[in-house]
């Protein structure tokens, strides 16, 4: 086996109380995708962070081939040879797609030569195999298009060791795959790639190597032929868990609401469904497919232009949240930090925002015991773990942050649920709590409509299952009958304007 | 935890750090003054400085309001001229002086309502929605007085204005309280208050809750507008006059005293306490300082050392806290690389 | 149509429509005003809008890093005093030295506001409003409130704002239009071809993206500001030649007025977009609308100000109506022209994990 070429050894850190990392080591060869899994707080963004040059180890030493280095900033560790892709694609919206592969170069000299560059740009483009109009403004690209910048950026630096951190998190199945195929390729070209994922289908569809950490400690790291999900999650979560809870039977109930050929000019176009009280309704497609959209329609973030809305018989015309609240539907949006809550206001404060006319006296003042009363419910029915609820949420973690979003919404009495990309982010053990929740929201009575592009938790989870692709409806899947090939044909067919409906007929 | 704490928890030992800053350095400031003028920690002379300044004060409240939103009014100033020059020409060419002042409420009504739409429906920004009314009321103002100044008013305006109503107050220092009062209670304890700091904290969280964040906006902004046409009618009642260039410049003063309150630009956080401590500070900083014979913009340039140095300060001392802690760690992890 | 919109960005329309709307402007007062658009007015258009259209090019730059500065009428004022004050008790100072010292003035207090922002991370706003009163009492002060007379100053500057270079015809090229033409022909350059300038859209653009990419934030800041100052010296320096009688009070205002041209022109203030040329271009419009009102019987002059205020409003607001829609016209263009490519492609067998 030859050199690694970049190595962490025995690399501790601590963070006034917490002991983020505890004597770990890593080594990374070129050729080979090295993925690095643990729950949330196990330490990776921490090692990453190390490798980038943002922190400084406490002990254990860098070695980048061989050589021990100390990595003082961002600017260095591009000079290393090593990049890291983020989540958020980090792209400059107003400048083009070739400016925001080149900004960061230093070598091109004193003057900006914009047709080279632009030929630059396309070469290497061209050797990813993607196909983007150099001279467009990143502002127009999807999340998928801006990662293949970030990596065409990546290799232009003539990067040696790529970081991925959580790069699918935004991606639907298909641009998954397509990013698959160019880290491959990145790979085979000798780059050395460090791959941090929560998906582990995708982990083990990608990695060579699997190494997986638990609350600041290495604990396993296996080639990916000895490795498989089982042994992954119990060394991720210390016990036996497994990855998806299965849904039990539903009771379906009334049917709650009919959606009757519902469009918004421009954006998503006859789309017609039922949903029953009792039942998990999901909707899958690939990303770009507004599902989304038609949550907010739902909701009244962004009303709708045709179509109807029938609740138990009778039309509404849904023209705000607060109608929407007013008629028992609740949505629980996608990006819990920035359109969920508010950050630095307390638990409480969070929670009774929606309701808040409830929790004011005669004069319009705040009622702050009631207040306070109904968070204490709340942290005790859905386990959150925080020391008092008039903490700021900011504090919170991930999962305990999306039961703080999901209480605020419960505690509107929702007939109604929309949950939008409930679990990404969070990690496994999370996860099953959520989806425990999910189910016996449906089980007491609760319609939920569940908004997920990951497709394995769409089948567990749901009864049925509405495919979207492009703005269109594509079909309905009972649960029974469908298999993740049908729902990724139906997600990817071609845009048919009749919509194809496979039910059992109920 | 009490039912006293506060709802914001972290925002509020934030500020009760910020509002213990900002009594330090009045404190300091009265000492310096009762250096300069012996006699000056007196009730009366506070009185006295509020008196002069308090169109200025008024017009503080609601700004604080509007930055706390995420917003900034500009044009309260402009408004103040505007509402003080249409009255004052409207009794000049004979209109009865009551109807006149309904007149000019009506105005600082009609400019609020004006900049609301543009910022709270259009969603255009308002730094520079308010900037660009700030030029063209004051236009407006000039339009109807011109070149002129008016002085001629009803006697019982001028004693509103100028003579005390009970005790040793006038009726402008009666309303300031009054509108604190109501201020403080609406921004801290009430229901539209928490909208208020949520829709600055972030918009779209508020929207996404089933907050009205344009009718927030909008009713922020129409009190804006007609406090500032009132304060420029008891700044016209002070004087005794009125000319085109009534309240000029005032902004500036406004937006420091209610930023050195501690209410953040970015919008959120901030609390009236603050901005009722800073504005003692501003106030008995430029009395001070005039006492001692220094002129009116270098008592504006101390109060913009102290505006930045209060932003300033607690940067720099947050950065080398983070540079201590930095060489601790290099010189640990020099340690290790040794031993190995 | 595809052309086009890969060829000009939703900025350069914009410019476009600028020229338009002075055109229109020039249209319309030539039918209401007898006598308006000769070689006089537009002489004097050039000088009148130098002063303002230099600040607006500094503006420029601070405004794409998502910062502002409203100390520039102080920075104007102060150096504007200052050199006159020199030119005054060494009249023997050769022109180029008094610029450059101008220059250098202006640099110093773009330099302060630089530190106190870039580094001091103390907000643009609250930093230049507390210079912006820090700058003037320094000048009231220092100079004990005297002023400075065109009697005192030398014949050179005096004269400077008739000084003509070439003349076509009766229509003047003149020296401090050729400067101010100059300042924006560099600057435009440095934004389009140097790498700062690219840097100043970047930071402007996604601030976190520059730092995590290891751009020197702060020191590009620090530059904008720096730049700034020194072009609100230069501008100093031309408003001292074009009124000579500089009073403490010399300047008052001038923040508001290059505010005024750069949103008009443009520039967006959530920075990372707005170009020099599209600044100049706001200047320009303004000061022809204040030349003409002026001159304009119809109404008072009074109204002036009225209808400025009302103009930039307008400005802002087209620009956030009709650039929001263009974008997305642009954007959905260049997705549909990418899924049609993609389309042509064969497609893609299924694959699930």
């Amino acid at each position: 086996m030859e050199a690694p070429v970049l190595e962490m050894k025995n690399i501790s850190k601590r963070f006034d109380m917490t002991q983020a990392l505890d004597n770990v080591s890593l080594a990374l060869h070129s050729g080979q995708i090295h993925a690095l899994v643990g729950e949330n707080g196990a330490g990776k963004s921490t090692l990453i962070k190390i490798m980038t040059g943002v922190y400084r180890p406490d002990q254990g030493e860098v070695l980048l081939d061989g050589k021990p280095v100390v990595v003082h900033n961002s600017q260095q560790a591009q000079a290393l040879g090593i990049a890291a892709i983020y989540q958020e694609p980090m792209v400059y919206p107003d400048l083009n797609v070739a400016e925001n592969i080149f900004i960061s170069h230093r070598d091109r000299g004193p003057i900006v030569r914009w047709g080279r560059m632009y030929k630059d740009a396309e070469a290497i483009l061209a050797k990813l195999d993607v196909k983007l109009d150099v001279r467009m403004a990143a502002r127009g690209l999807t999340l998928a298009a801006q990662q293949a910048v970030e990596i065409a950026k990546a290799i232009s630096l003539n990067v040696r060791i790529l970081i991925m951190d959580e790069p699918t998190a935004s991606l639907s199945a298909h641009e998954v795959v397509q990013l698959f195929k160019l880290v491959r390729s990145l790979r085979n070209q000798g780059v050395a790639v460090l791959f941090i994922g929560h998906r582990l289908e995708e982990v083990l569809d990608i990695a060579d190597r699997i190494t997986v950490l638990r609350d600041g400690k290495w604990i396993s790291s296996r080639p990916r032929e000895e490795a498989s999900a089982e042994k992954v999650i119990r060394d991720m979560v210390g016990r036996e868990v497994s990855e998806f809870f299965a849904k039990g039977a539903s009771q379906r109930g009334e049917l709650l609401m009919s959606v009757r050929n519902l469009g918004k000019e421009g954006v998503f176009q006859g789309i017609d469904f039922d949903v029953y009280r009792g039942e998990v309704l999901g909707f899958a497609g690939l990303i770009g497919s507004h599902r989304t959209d038609v949550g907010l329609a739902l909701f009244g973030v962004e009303p709708a232009d045709q179509g109807e809305i029938l609740l138990q018989g009778r039309p509404h015309k849904i023209r705000s949240p607060q109608e929407a609240l007013r008629l028992g539907i609740a949505y629980a949006t996608e990006d819990r930090r920035k359109l969920g809550l508010t950050m630095p206001m307390s638990i409480a404060s969070n929670i009774s925002l929606p309701m808040l006319p409830r929790y004011l006296n005669g004069l319009g003042l705040i009622r702050r015991r009631a207040e306070v009363d109904t968070a204490e419910e709340f942290r005790k029915r859905l386990s959150i773990r925080t020391p008092s609820v008039m903490d700021s949420v900011e504090r919170l973690s991930g999962g305990n942050q999306q039961k703080v979003m999901l209480s605020k919404w419960l505690n509107a009495d929702p007939k109604l649920l929309i949950f939008d990309e409930p679990t990404r982010g969070i990690d496994v053990g999370a996860k099953a709590e959520v989806h425990h929740m999910i189910s016996d929201l449906a089980q007491q009575g609760l319609a939920v409509i569940l908004i997920s592009s990951d497709l394995p938790e769409v089948l567990a989870m749901s009864d049925r299952i509405l495919v979207m692709r492009e703005g269109r409806q594509m079909g309905i899947f009972d649960h029974a009958e469908a298999t993740q090939e049908m729902l990724m044909t139906a997600a990817m067919g071609q845009a048919n304007p009749m919509a194809v409906t496979i039910t059992s007929a109920r | 935890m009490s039912a006293r704490t506060s709802f914001f928890s972290l925002v509020w030992q934030r500020l009760k750090s910020w509002e213990g800053f900002l009594i330090v350095i009045l404190a300091l400031v009265f000492v310096l003054n009762s250096l300069v003028a012996p006699n000056y920690l007196s009730v009366g002379n506070q009185i006295n400085l509020f008196i002069l300044n308090i169109e200025r004060i008024i017009v503080a409240i609601t700004m604080t309001f509007l930055i706390i939103n995420g917003e900034i009014d500009l044009s309260a100033p402009s408004i103040m001229g505007l509402a003080a020059c249409v009255t004052a020409y409207l009794f000049n060419a004979g209109t009865d002086f009551g109807t006149a002042l309904l007149i000019a409420m009506s105005i600082g009504l009609a400019c609020g309502l004006f900049n609301g739409f543009w910022i709270a429906i259009v969603g255009l920004n308002s730094l520079v929605v308010t900037l660009a009314m700030l030029i063209s009321y004051r236009g407006l103002a000039r339009v109807f007085l011109e070149d002129r100044s008016i002085s001629q008013f009803p006697g019982w305006f001028n004693f509103l204005g100028q003579k005390n109503l009970v005790g040793p107050f006038p009726l402008a220092l009666i309303i300031f309280f009054l509108l604190l009062i109501f201020a403080v209670i609406v921004l801290h304890y009430s229901g539209f208050g928490r909208k208020v700091f949520v829709i600055g904290n972030n918009k779209d969280v508020a929207r996404y809750s089933g907050v009205k964040v344009p009718r927030v906006k909008i009713i922020l902004y129409i009190a804006s507008g007609l406090v500032s046409a009132l304060a420029g009618l008891l700044l016209a009642a002070r004087l005794g006059a009125v000319r085109g260039d009534l309240a000029l410049g005032f902004e500036l003063d406004i937006i420091t005293m209610v930023l050195l309150g501690g209410v953040s630009i970015f919008g959120g956080s901030g609390s009236l306490y603050g901005v009722f401590l800073s504005i003692m500070i501003v106030l008995n900083i430029r009395n001070g300082l005039s006492l001692a014979n220094y002129s009116g913009h270098v008592q504006t340039a101390v109060i913009g050392i102290l505006l930045i140095g209060s932003v300033l300060i607690p940067n720099l001392a947050g950065e080398v806290r983070v540079k201590l802690n930095r060489r601790r760690q290099i010189g640990r992890s020099q340690d290790t690389a040794a031993e190995i | 149509m595809n052309f086009l919109i890969r060829r000009f960005r939703p900025e350069q329309i914009r410019e476009l429509f600028l020229v338009f709307l002075i055109f229109l402007v020039v249209v319309f007062f030539s039918i209401e005003i007898e006598g308006y658009f000769n070689a006089r007015f537009v002489n004097r258009l050039s000088t009148s809008v130098v002063v303002v259209a230099i600040l607006a090019v500094g503006q420029t730059l601070v405004f794409l890093t998502r910062n502002f500065d409203l100390s520039v009428g102080s920075i104007v004022g102060v150096t504007a005093y200052y050199v006159g004050w020199q030119l005054w008790h060494h009249p023997e100072i050769p022109p180029m030295a008094a610029v450059l010292l101008a220059i250098g003035y202006g640099m110093l207090m773009g330099s302060i506001n630089g530190l106190l922002v870039a580094y001091g991370r103390v907000p643009s706003i609250i930093t230049t409003i507390g210079t912006l009163a820090i700058y003037r009492s320094f000048l009231v002060e220092s100079t004990h409130a005297v002023p400075i007379t065109t009697n005192n100053l030398p014949d050179w500057i005096v004269d400077l704002p008739t000084v003509s270079l070439f003349g076509v015809g009766v229509l003047e090229f003149r020296a401090l239009f050729a400067i101010m033409v100059l300042v924006v022909i560099v600057f435009q350059f440095m934004l389009n071809y140097l790498p700062f300038g690219r840097r100043l859209y970047a930071i402007g653009s996604n601030p976190d993206a520059a730092r995590v990419a290891g751009f020197p934030a702060q020191r590009i800041v620090f530059m904008a500001f720096l730049l700034s100052g020194g072009l609100a010296g230069l501008a100093g320096f031309i408003f001292l030649s074009r009124f000579g009688n500089i009073s403490v009070l010399a300047g008052i205002g001038l923040e508001f007025a290059s505010i005024a041209a750069v949103v008009v022109g443009g520039v967006s203030n959530m920075g990372g977009s707005g170009t020099v040329v599209g600044a100049f271009l706001g200047a320009l419009l303004i000061d022809l609308l204040e030349n003409s009102l002026f001159r304009w019987q119809v109404i008072s002059e009074f109204w002036r100000d009225a209808i400025l205020g009302m103009l930039i409003l307008a400005a802002v607001a087209i620009d956030h109506v009709v650039i929001g829609r263009l974008r997305t016209i642009w954007a959905r263009a260049g997705l549909q022209m990418k899924t049609e490519e993609q389309q042509d492609k064969p497609e893609v067998e299924s694959h699930v994990g």
